[in-house]
C-alpha cells in the first residue's frame, strides 16, 4: 500500500481510536465483572456512583476496581513511555525495558525494600516513598546509558546495545541485594520483579496517579515538537528543533513515567514496547493519536494479563507480568527479525 | 533595512574544532544576496563544515557567522530556522512517512503553540511542492520514490521553510546525470524565481563552474581562491588546490570554463 488518501487514512485512523476505546471499556468493566461471583455491569456502574449491597461494594471497591484502575494507570504510562522512547530514538526496538529504564527502577526499589524494612518485614518509613526510589534508579540508569553512549548519543544502536548492558548490570546487582536480604525481603522483592497489580490499594493508587497525570500532560505538551525528531538530525535541527536539547526532556519523561508506572505494580515487561507498536500500525502517524492509542493498548494489555492470570491460575495469585512477557519476548524477536530483513 | 549590496551573509574570522583538529583557521566569506556561492575543494578542506558552520550546526571556536548584521548565535532556534535552511548530505525519514508528511516539516518554524497551522503555512506547502514538481506524489510515502523524486521532496521541504538563505550540501550525489541536471536546475530556479540565496557544497567542478555565481576554493580548512568561475578555473588553481594537472577549455555550450582532468600531481 504506497498511496492513501489522506480522508481516508484519517477516517481508518479514527476508527481504530474507537475500536481501541471500545476494546478498553469492555475489557475493564468485564474484568471487575468478573470473579469467584459474577457482577453485571449494571451493578457496578451503581457501585461506583455510590448504590449497591454492602458485600458486592467491598468486592468491586475494595479488591477488584483498584486492581483494574492501577492496572489501567500502569500499563498506559509505560505504554506511553515507550512511545516517546520510539519516536525519539527513531527506533521502533526502543523501550522503557530495553534502554534499562525498567531494571534501574526495579533496582531503586529493591534497594530500598532492603534499607528501610525492619525485622518484622514492616517498612520503616511511608509507601509513598516506593516511587521516589523507583524514580531515581530509573533516571540514574537512563543517565548512566546516555553518558556511555557519548557524543553518539543520537544513534539508536548505540543507546539500545548499552541500554541492554546496563539493564544486565542493574539485573545482577538487582539479584545481590536480594541475596544479602533476609528472606522475607527476597520473597518481597521477587513478587515485585515479576510485576503483579494483586493487592494493590486506593492509597498506592493515589499516589501513583497524583505523580503520573502532570507527565502525561507535560508529554502531551511535548508532542506537538515530536514531528521533526522523525527526521535525521542534521534535518531535525535544521527546520529549528533543538534536538539534543529536546532529546534530553523527552528521556526524562519517559524515565519518570516509567519508575511511576511501575513502582507498586513491579517490572511488567515488553508494554513499552508491543503497544506503542501496535498503536503506530493502527493509527497512525499523528503524536496525539499515537500517545492516546498507546496508553489506551498499554491498558488493555495489562488489565488483559491479569484478567488471564485470574482466569488460568485462580486461586493462586501469579504475577501478570509473566503473561506480558511470555507474549511480549516473541514479539521482539518478530520486530528483530524484520529489521533485519530491512536491513539485510 | 540594509542595502542590496551588502552581502546576506558574512563569515567573519570563523574558526572551528573538532576535538583538538582544527578544521577552518580563521575564515572569511562574505555570501551575496540573491546569488548562487559554490564551495569545492579536496575531501576534507572542510567545505561542508563550513556549510554547516553558517547553519549554526557546528559551534566556532572563535569569530562568527553574521546574518544581516546579527551574530547567528543570537537567534533563537526557531527564528534562525525561518532566515537559513539547510539540506543534508544524506537526509533520512521513515519510508511510511508520506511526501506531504514530509514537506510539512518545514513549516515546523513558522509554527507555535499559539499559531498552529495556517493558511501562509498551507500556501507555501502547496507552492513548495508545485515548485519542485512532487504535487502529484503527495500522498505517496517516502520509501515507494526514486532516488531523483525523493532528492526533490527534500528540497520542497527546505523550500517549504521559506528561508531567505537556502544550503545545500552536495545534493547531487548519488544521483544520475539526468537528475543531477534537473535537481541544479531547479535550484537554480530558487534563485531565479524565489530570489533565494543559496550556498552549495559540490564536488563535480564542471557542474560547480556551470551553476556558481560565485566560486569559492577550499584547502586545508581556508580558502585557496574566491571569484567568479572564469576568473577561479585556471589549469594553476586547479594544480595548486586539487593536485590535479588539468586542461581548461570553454565549454561550447554555455560558455563556462570546463575542466578535463590529466592526471593527479602530489608534491
Amino acid at each position: 500500500m504506497t498511496e492513501m488518501l489522506p480522508t481516508a487514512a484519517k477516517h481508518r485512523s479514527a476508527m481504530s481510536l474507537g475500536a481501541i476505546v471500545a476494546v478498553f471499556g469492555v475489557l475493564s468493566l468485564s474484568t471487575v465483572a468478573f470473579g469467584s461471583t459474577w457482577i453485571p455491569f449494571d451493578q457496578i456502574v451503581g457501585v461506583i456512583l455510590g448504590a449497591g449491597e454492602k458485600t458486592q461494594r467491598i468486592i468491586v471497591l475494595q479488591l477488584r476496581l483498584p486492581r483494574v484502575v492501577m492496572a489501567i494507570l500502569a500499563g498506559g504510562g509505560m505504554a506511553v513511555a515507550g512511545f516517546l522512547l520510539q519516536k525519539i530514538t527513531r527506533n521502533s526496538l526502543a523501550s522503557p525495558g530495553v534502554l534499562g529504564v525498567i531494571d534501574g527502577a526495579a533496582l531503586g526499589v529493591v534497594i530500598f525494600l532492603a534499607l528501610l524494612s525492619n525485622e518484622s518485614n514492616a517498612l520503616v518509613t511511608s509507601i509513598a516513598y516506593q516511587p521516589v526510589a523507583a524514580t531515581i534508579g530509573a533516571f540514574l540508569a537512563i543517565t548512566l546509558v546516555f553518558m556511555l553512549s557519548g557524543r553518539q548519543a543520537s544513534s539508536a544502536i548505540r543507546l539500545l546495545l548499552f541500554g541492554i548492558a546496563v539493564a544486565a548490570v542493574a539485573k545482577a546487582l538487582t539479584v545481590i541485594f536480594m541475596l544479602i536480604g533476609p528472606i522475607y525481603r527476597a520473597t518481597q522483592a521477587q513478587r515485585w520483579l515479576a510485576g503483579a497489580v494483586n493487592e494493590v490499594n486506593w492509597g498506592e493508587i493515589q499516589v501513583t496517579a497524583i505523580a503520573i497525570l502532570p507527565i502525561m500532560v507535560l508529554a502531551l505538551l511535548a508532542a506537538r515538537r515530536l514531528p521533526p525528531a522523525d527526521l535525521d538530525e542534521t534535518s531535525a535541527r535544521s527546520v529549528g528543533l533543538n534536538l539534543p536539547v529536546f532529546r534530553i526532556l523527552i528521556f526524562a519523561l519517559a524515565a519518570a513515567l516509567t519508575a511511576l508506572s511501575v513502582a507498586f505494580v513491579g517490572a511488567v515487561g515488553f508494554i513499552g514496547l508491543m503497544a506503542p507498536h501496535l498503536a503506530r500500525l493502527l493509527v497512525g502517524r499523528n503524536v496525539y493519536a499515537g500517545i492516546i492509542a498507546s496508553f489506551l493498548l498499554g491498558a488493555i494489555f495489562l488489565v488483559g494479563a491479569d484478567m488471564i492470570v485470574r482466569v488460568l491460575f485462580a486461586p493462586l495469585e501469579v504475577p501478570a507480568g509473566t503473561v506480558t512477557a511470555i507474549i511480549g519476548a516473541p514479539y521482539f524477536l518478530f520486530l528483530l527479525m524484520g529489521k533485519q530483513r530491512n536491513d539485510g | 533595512m540594509t542595502d542590496n549590496s551588502s552581502p546576506r551573509i558574512d563569515v567573519r574570522a570563523l574558526s572551528l574544532s573538532y576535538g583538538k583538529v582544527e578544521v577552518l583557521q580563521s575564515l572569511s566569506l562574505p555570501i551575496e544576496r540573491g546569488k548562487i556561492t559554490v564551495l569545492a575543494g579536496p575531501n576534507g578542506c572542510g567545505k561542508s563544515t563550513l556549510l554547516r558552520a553558517i547553519r549554526r550546526l557546528h559551534k566556532p571556536t572563535a569569530g562568527g557567522i553574521f546574518l544581516e548584521e546579527v551574530d547567528i548565535s543570537r537567534l533563537g532556534d526557531k527564528a534562525l530556522a525561518r532566515q537559513i535552511g539547510l539540506l543534508a548530505q544524506s537526509p533520512s525519514a521513515p519510508e511510511d512517512m508520506t511526501v506531504e508528511e514530509l514537506v510539512r516539516l518545514g513549516r515546523y518554524p513558522h509554527q507555535s503553540m499559539l499559531q498552529p497551522w495556517s493558511p501562509d503555512d498551507a500556501s507555501a506547502l502547496e507552492s513548495a511542492m508545485a515548485g519542485t514538481g512532487v504535487s502529484a506524489l503527495r500522498h505517496r510515502r517516502l520509501g515507494s520514490l526514486s532516488g531523483g523524486q525523493l532528492q526533490r521532496v527534500w528540497i520542497a521541504m527546505v523550500l517549504a521553510q521559506q528561508t531567505n538563505v537556502v544550503c545545500l550540501d552536495e545534493p547531487v550525489n548519488h544521483l544520475d546525470m539526468a537528475h543531477q541536471l534537473d535537481c541544479l536546475d531547479l535550484v537554480r530556479q530558487l534563485k531565479n524565481a524565489f530570489g533565494r540565496t543559496v550556498v552549495l557544497v559540490l564536488h563535480d567542478l564542471n557542474l560547480a563552474a556551470r551553476y556558481a555565481d560565485h566560486l569559492v576554493f577550499l584547502r586545508d580548512g581556508a580558502i585557496a581562491a574566491a571569484g567568479t568561475p572564469e576568473a577561479l578555473m585556471t589549469e594553476e588553481n586547479i594544480a595548486r588546490v586539487f593536485d590535479v594537472e588539468a586542461r581548461v577549455i570553454t565549454d561550447p555550450v554555455h560558455n563556462r570554463p570546463l575542466c578535463i582532468p590529466i592526471n593527479t600531481i602530489r608534491p
